[in-house]
């Protein structure tokens, strides 16, 4: 290999990885989950056919009648030994929202504003490090749907 | 677009964190009827040094100027926090901040 097609090797190797700032980049690593129409779907484009156990360790907290739809706080907490957490609602388009890989020693109290475009749930599911999948659901009453449609 | 703002606040062996990024968030039906193209913020992360303390892949869900809280440990007060996000264009911003 002569000086000039090592330097060119390099500089291709460069442009293809940029600046590496993803551990796991769910919308790269699971295009679909965010194609998905439905919440199970979205699950199954995630987690694969593993069952979701009711916990009451997942915890959602949100006001129940959001006056605007396109600023709704939502708080999700739990105690679980997590590996990631989903946030999803079966109003919009598609029904993810926000995955989140929890880090090492993650401390899972997660606030977020999100967007729903009616009146409908939101469902939380946590991957646990015992490949289990909590979750927690909860309904909310938007009043003004913020989705523009 | 692009302006965003870091709060972190150590309290105990916790460090409370608030991160508001500007950003239209504009989803694939506001941005048709706007005749626009849609943009969404689809990734996030906040570091320490080179550890990860927080991760979110994310879609046109969250709200217009998306404000995000969350907590974490392992970290001192002068640590600086450092949050990176990325939209739908490939628009990719970094900000630090010195934890309090």
């Amino acid at each position: 290999m002569n000086r000039r097609k090592f330097l060119g090797l390099g500089l291709a190797t460069v442009v293809l990885t940029p600046v590496a700032i993803n551990a796991i980049d769910f919308r790269k690593e699971k295009p679909d989950v965010w194609k998905a129409q439905s919440v199970d779907e979205a699950i199954s484009a995630l987690y694969g056919d593993k069952k979701l156990q009711d916990s009451d360790k997942v915890k959602i907290k949100a006001r129940k009648v959001a006056s605007n739809g396109g600023v709704i706080p939502i708080t999700v907490k739990t105690d679980i030994d997590a590996k990631s957490v989903a946030l999803l609602q079966d109003v919009n388009p598609e029904s993810a929202v926000i995955v989140w890989t929890v880090p090492e020693d993650g401390i899972v109290d997660y606030n977020v504003k999100i967007k729903m475009k009616d009146s409908g749930k939101v469902i939380v599911v946590v991957e646990g490090k015992d490949g289990k999948l909590y979750s927690a659901s909860k309904e909310m009453e938007v009043a003004l749907g913020g989705c523009e449609g | 677009m692009g302006k965003m703002k870091i709060k972190a606040k150590l309290e105990g062996d916790i460090v409370k964190a608030n991160v508001m990024i500007k950003h239209p968030m504009l989803t694939y039906n506001a941005a048709k009827k706007k005749g626009k193209e849609a943009n969404f913020i689809t990734y996030i992360v906040g570091k320490v040094g080179d550890k990860i303390v927080y991760e979110a892949s994310t879609s046109q869900f969250l709200s217009e100027n998306p404000l995000l809280r969350f907590k974490f440990k392992g970290a001192k007060k002068g640590d600086k926090l450092t949050i990176t996000w990325r939209d739908l264009k490939g628009k990719t911003v970094t900000k630090s901040k010195k934890i309090k």
